[in-house]
């Protein structure tokens, strides 16, 4: 796969960055169409979001207060001006605490219409059925593979798959029960694989590597596949490698980085001269992402690694200045581009200590 | 006096091979040697890439063993040859400096490998009752798996002997190195390959902990060395063969006390108290403070050298690993009474200009032959010295790769060998790790990867 594609889309939205944040802050702050959340929240804030914020570089005055959408209730969160499609609510991952929950009608939807167009930059298959091993219930990510393979032609496949309770097992040391959990998942892809034709697969790496080592799933599905997303978790430079020349040389290949605060940031096509194979590049500027040196901090240089702040910026929700747990290295704006890429996301590094072994091996 | 210290080997790339073929991995991490320099860059297997060896190597998996001349060929290759550009001493260099090893065990384990390898079928037979087939009737031991993961250790190079063998059975084999010496599988593998291996039959993945779980699921069955962890995660399982800790003990009367101090200090720190099969532990119905000083005075009179210079006797850890390791030999000897530490005037931990750290043997005394100190076993010479009476009976002898019975105490000699958790069994002064190809050193491999069959025919 060393076919350079063309660029993905740019400016998705067709708005500069600082007159769709005024926008946004005056739809989210107005008296008669903001959400109860901001329009009580408003007065604390020390500023007035509508005349104080003129540039993204201002939203970090803003506190974060994404902790308070663990508890909120989620009508409060809907601006009072709203007048299209129905609202639906969806729920994080919960790796720290409760989950925290987000509304949207329409505007996530507009973030899934542009990565399909990227998905084109690829190369992926214009039509076909879509395998979806991953979670759907309260986690957005559901709808946006349904909707992918719905606008590309296809019906999405959906093998249920409860993060919170593999984040359980793994957390509490129970490694057995989550490969218990894993071939369970593989049994139900297995039957779907059986008799359907699949072109797109999504699935986390970890799933993939699984699904790999049963030869039979593997050799049947590798069969029909044209293309592959994975999400959800981080993976090497030569696992990546063995996925596209060794596993699925006839499969078009891309990631999606996304979470639920923010959106979904796809891999952008290679470039002459990445130094990183899966480059993302954010919905900017409904998604505004930097990279920083820890909390409050300045933004890191190009190359450099720092952890992924962001601002949602969209007309169903406003949540600036929300410090991911993830982090990335700052790449510069693919060539035509403004906006930088993320590449190599990978958890912040907990605080280990060592650990003295005994034994002579 | 400062020691002579020896030019670092030059750094080596180290690759995955599959099916005969370098792989040169995208993914890479870098072996740093005990006084902090880079001493290879290896280039690791993640699972997809192991899953593509595996692939591989079952697709051709189960065909007839290769002749016991090929291994032959292969240890002597392994032990004088220039293999990928390294020299046998580079080679020993490399092991020494990434391990913590003295360079001259590691030589004296590259002699054993090639001695192992040349009498590969004794050893094999050694383990397998006589043949039998009259008429028509015959009994064939042959493996009862096609592909065999092994997860092979750091300490001492002779454990891989094991999968060597495992390949004369008639396996095929995917090996995960340790992560301190990828070297001694690696020069192995291109020893075999050169010596006509079949490519196909091994697969060298250098991976992680995760990486060895893999392999072990995916192969028919598997060996794993490791401590106490790896024991109690895989040792119920009948498919996976674990070689645990040493925990190698011995029993002195007073008299042999007084007879075997130089044989003692000998069979704790040979080879830099690495092997699984150095003393870790000495009962006496003797005075147990006593022997335990004279242990100390002379283990403390082995001298200090960097483990890549051929006078090393002792082993070496990195700076960061000794500062970990410090307060936690503390706590050991406030279990007992610390009979070294006074000896050394700047502690047990001895820092040397390049930074590494060598480790001074350790001897320590308790008063219950129960202790729960009894069975810790170290990567230096560490000996924990109890009492005994008869009493005691061979109840804290057990679970012990050797034990050694000097003086009035052989007639233990057959309880113990009657003992399940007791492996080997020597008396009176010998090394503990002295044997013969025809004697097992932890019960049958040979039991563990093959299986009888019958075959009749009519004649």
């Amino acid at each position: 796969m060393t076919a350079l594609l063309p660029h993905a889309p740019l400016s998705p939205l067709g708005t500069d960055a600082d007159t769709h944040l005024r926008q946004t802050l005056r739809w989210h702050f107005g008296a008669a169409t903001g959400s109860p959340f901001w329009l009580r929240t408003a007065p604390a804030l020390g500023f007035d979001p509508v005349r104080d914020i003129r540039t993204l570089a201002d939203l970090r005055r803003f506190p974060d207060l994404s902790d308070q959408l663990r508890t909120v209730a989620v009508e409060d969160l809907i601006p009072a001006g709203h007048t299209g499609p129905p609202f639906e609510v969806f729920e994080s991952g919960g790796t720290l605490g409760a989950p925290k929950r987000v509304v949207d009608s329409a505007s996530r939807g507009l973030n899934v219409d542009w990565v399909s167009t990227v998905l084109d930059a690829h190369g992926f298959p214009a039509t076909g059925n879509w395998l979806h091993v991953g979670p759907t219930g309260p986690h957005v990510v559901g709808r946006t593979i349904r909707q992918l393979a719905q606008s590309r032609g296809g019906v999405a496949f959906t093998v249920d798959f409860d993060p919170r309770w593999v984040k359980r097992l793994l957390g509490s040391g129970r490694t057995d029960l989550a490969g218990e959990y894993r071939s369970y998942l593989l049994d139900q892809v297995e039957l779907i694989v059986q008799s359907q034709d699949i072109k797109v697969l999504f699935i986390t790496p970890p799933v993939l590597e699984a699904l790999v080592a049963r030869p039979e799933l593997y050799e049947r599905l590798a069969a029909g596949l044209e293309g592959i997303v994975w999400a959800g978790t981080s993976i090497s430079a030569e696992s990546l490698r063995q996925l596209e020349e060794t596993f699925f040389p006839r499969a078009r290949i891309a990631a999606i980085y996304g979470n639920t605060l923010m959106g979904i940031a796809p891999q952008r096509p290679r470039q002459d001269g990445d130094v990183h194979p899966a480059v993302f590049r954010p919905f900017f500027p409904q998604s505004v992402v930097e990279l920083v040196d820890g909390p409050g901090g300045a933004p890191v240089a190009y190359g450099e690694r720092g952890q992924v702040l962001v601002h949602l910026l969209s007309r169903d929700m406003f949540l600036p200045n929300v410090l991911e747990r993830d982090t990335a290295i700052r790449v510069r704006p693919a060539p035509g581009d403004t906006v930088d890429g993320l590449a190599d996301i990978a958890p912040l590094p907990s605080q280990g200590g060592t650990r003295v072994i005994e034994g002579v091996y | 006096m400062t020691p002579p210290v020896t030019a670092p080997p030059a750094v080596v790339r180290l690759n995955p091979v599959i099916a005969g073929s370098e792989v040169d991995s995208r993914d890479t991490a870098e072996l740093t040697g005990v006084d902090g320099q880079v001493v290879a860059e290896v280039g690791l297997a993640p699972r997809l890439l192991a899953q593509a060896a595996v692939q591989r190597v079952r697709a051709h998996a189960g065909a007839p063993a290769p002749a016991a001349e090929l291994f032959a060929a292969a240890g002597e290759l392994f032990a004088t040859a220039a293999l990928d550009g390294e020299s046998p001493a580079e080679y020993q260099r490399r092991v020494a400096a990434a391990t913590g090893s003295p360079r001259a065990a590691v030589e004296r384990a590259t002699a054993s490998i090639r001695a192992a390898l040349a009498r590969i079928e004794d050893l094999n037979s050694a383990e397998l009752p006589a043949p039998f087939a009259e008429g028509g009737f015959a009994r064939h031991w042959v493996p009862r798996g096609k592909v065999l993961a092994v997860v092979v250790p750091n300490n001492h190079p002779e454990p891989n002997v094991t999968w060597v063998r495992a390949l004369s059975l008639g396996y095929s084999v995917l090996l995960r190195p340790g992560s301190k010496d990828p070297f001694t599988p690696r020069r192995l593998t291109a020893a075999l390959l050169r010596a006509g291996l079949p490519p196909h039959r091994l697969a060298f993945l250098p991976g992680g902990h995760d990486l060895g779980d893999h392999l072990l699921d995916q192969a028919d069955l598997g060996i794993v060395y490791g401590g106490p962890d790896a024991a109690a995660r895989y040792g119920n399982r009948r498919d996976i063969l674990v070689r645990g800790p040493g925990r190698s003990k011995a029993l002195v009367d007073a008299a042999s006390a007084a007879a075997l101090p130089d044989s003692l200090t000998r069979w704790i720190a040979d080879d830099g108290g690495v092997r699984c099969n150095n003393i870790s532990a000495v009962l006496t119905s003797g005075d147990a403070g006593e022997l335990a000083d004279a242990l100390a005075r002379r283990l403390a009179a082995l001298d200090v050298h960097p483990v890549t210079s051929a006078k090393a006797l002792l082993p070496a850890t990195t700076k960061t690993n000794a500062e970990a390791l410090a307060p936690y030999l503390a706590d050991l000897a406030a279990q007992g009474t610390d009979h070294s530490s006074a000896l050394y005037p700047d502690g047990p931990l001895s820092v040397l200009p390049d930074t590494s750290v060598v480790l001074r043997p350790l001897v320590i005394s308790v008063d219950d032959p129960h202790h729960a100190l009894l069975g810790t076993e170290l990567p230096f010479p560490f000996v924990v010295v109890a009492p005994w009476r008869e009493e005691h009976g061979t109840a804290p002898l057990r679970d012990s790769l050797v034990v050694s019975l000097n003086g009035r105490h052989t007639r233990l000699a057959e309880e113990l060998l009657r003992e399940p958790s007791v492996r080997k069994v020597t008396t009176g002064d010998v090394r503990p790790w002295l044997s013969r190809p025809e004697l097992p050193h932890d019960g049958s491999l040979a039991g563990f990867l093959l299986e009888p069959k019958a075959l009749i025919h009519a004649t």
